[in-house]
Order: structure tokens, then sequence, then C-alpha cells
């Protein structure tokens, strides 16, 4: 272990026997600019000899701690189905491209059919492969966060609070994102990345357990949702809203969450094999997340060079798509854009 | 009053420090203090940057002659407690780390350094308490953080 800075007993113990069952070494990075929740950079998905863990140089203390103990448990998980030879990540190829961004624009047409200020062209066509791509992110993280969450709750009682504090701010941003495109983007889409974040939130608010990260009690646009009565659902005009939708959504993918990760022994050894399981239900979490959304024909599971190579090709990916799509129309646009 | 050419060497030094340049940064300080030697801020900038180049004993002994020179320099306690910490000597880094959150109570590094050390000799409850106010500390300093964000993003 290679750190310049002090740190409290569970997480050098953790950090210790991190290196030690991926007999590997990890290196712990400060730097002013790092983003809130920290970064992994690790051998298991980059072409480099060791693991970085970066984090804010603000946090000193616990936070910094909370940070490392999340980044450890996903580095042991990736680290062990390595070492089994199936550490394999949601990627994306030219053909699972021209899949999802399709299906994106058939939904955004009907969306826009209904719409008075319709999307530009331009505007329209840009957005598809963004919101795919936001997919591919989501799915490369949500599932993962929530089981890593799950486990430092229970091997760490010591960070619990600022597991709490850490949380409820990610919360917030996953929340707030995609909020300013809330007109542009197909409402579908807006209410299945809704939907993922309410899940993962109300597993974690019934695993901490926390009333605070409940988005019914904390999402101010979700409030008015608690405690409904279904006389009141049938009748308000609520049930037409985004927001409404994304929590039935969301209850349902609760479910789909909860199912798995509920049969994990948290309390088994910390051991690689314990670990290898780990990383099997995140695969099947994330696999029953892709079907629910119906985009089984959207990503495949490849290795993370896989994936690195595939956001090399993104823009060629992209542009044959839409030329699938659009046929030779689409050439001017894409010049235009 | 530390001398004015002393001062201007020390900030010197410290741009040097933010930019994780120690040795540089070494270098101005150590100027500093042959023209001042009686200048706690350049002596607790020192100790600093031996902390981070991994000289704690250095470290230590810069931390001791800027308490000599000013008993209430808080940041020089709080220094003093992360190089005992890494001497792993915690009974000292305990009794260094209450001094300096006696002095600034709102110091996150000296609650976190005192309740790590009360963990590493055993004291658990203790430990926790020092936990709780360097966490409400550090939460605090966060959030005024982001509103400072949000505030110059608008």
């Amino acid at each position: 272990m290679r750190t310049e800075m002090p740190l409290s007993k569970p997480i050098r113990r953790f950090l210790t026997q991190t290196e030690e069952l991926l007999d590997t070494e990890v290196s712990l990075l400060r730097q002013p600019e790092a983003e809130p929740g920290g970064t992994l950079v690790d051998k298991y998905t980059y072409d480099i000899e060791s693991n970085v863990i970066i984090f804010p140089a603000q946090y000193v203390g616990l936070l910094k701690d909370f940070i490392i103990a999340k980044h450890c448990t996903h580095l042991l998980i990736k680290g062990a189905a390595a070492k089994k030879g199936e550490y394999k990540v949601c990627s994306y190829t030219g053909d699972t491209v021209y899949n999802g961004l399709r299906q994106i624009y058939i939904d955004a047409l009907k969306d826009e059919a209904k719409k008075e200020n319709k999307l530009p062209v331009q505007k329209l066509i840009k957005m598809l492969f963004i919101l795919f791509s936001q997919f591919n992110d989501d799915l490369n993280e949500l599932p993962w966060n929530a089981m890593v969450n799950a486990d430092v709750y229970n091997k760490m009682p010591k960070i619990r609070k600022t597991q709490l504090y850490h949380i409820m701010k990610e919360s917030k941003n996953d929340m707030d994102e995609m909020m300013e495109h809330e007109t542009i983007v197909p409402r579908r889409y807006f209410v299945l990345d809704k939907a993922m974040f309410y899940a993962r939130d109300m597993f974690l608010a019934k695993t901490l357990p926390a009333d605070e990260l409940m988005p019914v009690l904390n999402i101010p646009q979700m409030k008015k949702f608690n405690h409904l009565e279904v006389k009141e659902m049938l009748t308000t005009r609520w049930t037409h809203t985004a927001w409404y939708q994304s929590k039935v959504f969301g209850d349902n993918m609760l479910a789909i969450i909860d199912r798995p990760l509920g049969l994990v022994d948290w309390k088994a050894e910390p051991a690689l094999d314990y670990y290898y399981d780990l990383y099997k239900v995140g695969v099947l979490l994330t696999d029953n997340l892709v079907s629910y959304m119906t985009m089984r024909n959207w990503f495949v599971w490849e290795s993370p060079k896989h994936l690195l190579d595939a956001h090399e090709h993104k823009a060629e990916y992209e542009k044959e798509a839409l030329k699938k799509i659009f046929g030779d129309l689409i050439t001017d646009t894409l010049e235009g854009a | 009053m530390p001398l004015k050419e002393a001062m201007e060497l020390a900030k010197k030094g410290h741009s040097y420090a933010k930019r994780t340049k120690y040795k540089e940064a070494l270098a101005y300080y150590n100027k500093a203090l042959t023209l001042d030697p009686r200048f706690p801020q350049a002596l607790f900038l020192r100790a600093s940057a031996y902390v981070e180049s991994g000289m704690y004993k250095e470290a230590l002994a810069d931390c001791d002659k800027a308490i000599s020179f000013d008993p209430n320099y808080s940041d020089a306690w709080s220094k003093k407690s992360v190089a005992l910490f890494y001497l792993e000597r915690y009974e000292d880094a305990i009794v260094a780390s209450t001094r300096a959150s006696t002095l600034n109570g709102n110091d996150v590094t000296a609650w976190y350094i005192k309740g790590v050390c009360l963990d590493e000799v055993g004291r658990s409850d203790e430990a926790q308490e020092a936990y709780g106010r360097s966490l409400e500390l550090e939460i605090i300093l966060d959030m005024h953080a982001d509103a400072r964000k949000i505030r110059a993003q608008r």
C-alpha cells in the first residue's frame, strides 16, 4: 500500500486485506478537482500495473475513508472476477448502437407527435447517442453501486454515518441529472433513468435503513406521491406525470434489485469467492434491469478493453447507425450539426 | 513580526507546496528560516512539507520549535499530531491533537487524528466521539464548498 495520509484503523485493515486478497497494490491519491464520490482507476479495467483510488483533496477525515472503502469493495469484486478470467462489463458494438438508436428514435417520434414545440431535427439526432451512452454508463455503475454500498454497510459499521451523507449527496446529484433535459428527452427514457435511481435509493433506504434516502421523501417532485390513496391515484393528473411514472417503474425495479441482493449473505467470510459471488449477482442484476427496460439488444457483455475500444470508436458507430436509420439524408444533417 | 523578506520566501515556498513540489518548497522555507529562524509560520509550512515528503522526525522538530515561539499556534499542534501519528507515538499524538482541537474547535484533521489514535490505543468509545466531531465539521465544510460551487456556476 502506498499512502501518505492518516487512515482510520478499519480502513487501513481493509486496504491491506484488499491488497493481499488480490495480490496487488492500491495507491491513494488526493486531487483538488476529483469527483465527490472519488474515482477508481484499476488494472482490471485499464492497461496499468496497479490501482489508484482518487478522492477530493479537501476530504481529510472519514469522508475519504468511506470513498476508500467503497472503491476497495468494487476493486475486490472486479479483481475476483478477473482472477477467474470472467470479468466483463456492459459494452456495445456498431450493431447494438444501431438497435439502441433506432429504438430511441421511434420513441422520440411518438413523443414529438404529441408536442406543440417540436425539437429541431439536428438536436433530436444528436440526443440519440447521448441517451444511449447515458444508459450504458448507468448500467455499468448503478447495480454495482447498490451492491457495494450494501456490502460496506454490513462490513464497516463505524462509517455508517459517513456513508449516509455520501449516498444522500450522490442521490441528489443523480436525480438532478437529465433534469434540464426533461422536455427534450423522450418520456420513456426520462422515466426509466429516474426509475433506476429511484430503485437504488429505495433499496439503500431499506438496507441502511434510512428514511432520509427515500425518494418520495427527499426528492421534491416525488414528495406528493408518498402515501397516495388508490382513489387519488386514479383521479389526479399526477398519474400522467413523468415523476409519478418514475415511481411506478422504480417500484418494479426495486423488486428486481431486491430479489438477487436479498439472497446475499453479507456476513459471509470476505474471501475471494465471496466477492466473485457478488460479481455474479451484479451481472444478474444488470441483466434483469436490461431486460425490464427492453434493451437486451443494445448491449453486450464483453471485456473492459472491448468497452474502451467501443468508446474510441463511438463517433464511427454513431455515424453508421444514423446512416442506417436515416439513409443518405443524414450526411447533410450531420455535417450541418 | 517576521522579516518581510523571509515572509516573501515562505510565500513562494507555499506556492510550490500547493503544486505538490515539496523539494522546491523546502528550499524556499530553508532560505526563509535562515533569514529569520524565529518565524513560526515558516516552521509550520516546512513541517507540512516534511510530512508530505515522509520526513516525520524533521516535521516534529519544526512543529515543536514553532510551538516554543507561539504556544497557542493551533495549526502547529495539529501538524505535530500528524507527525506523531506517523511515528506511531499514538499517546503523544492524542495529547497534541487534543491541544489543537481545544485551540481551534473547527480543525477537522485534529479531531480525525485524535479519533484514529484513540482507536489505535483501544479507547474506542472516545474515538467514536472524536470521529463524530470530525465528520460533522467535514460535512459542514463540504456543504459550504458545494454552495460556493453552485454560486460560481450561476
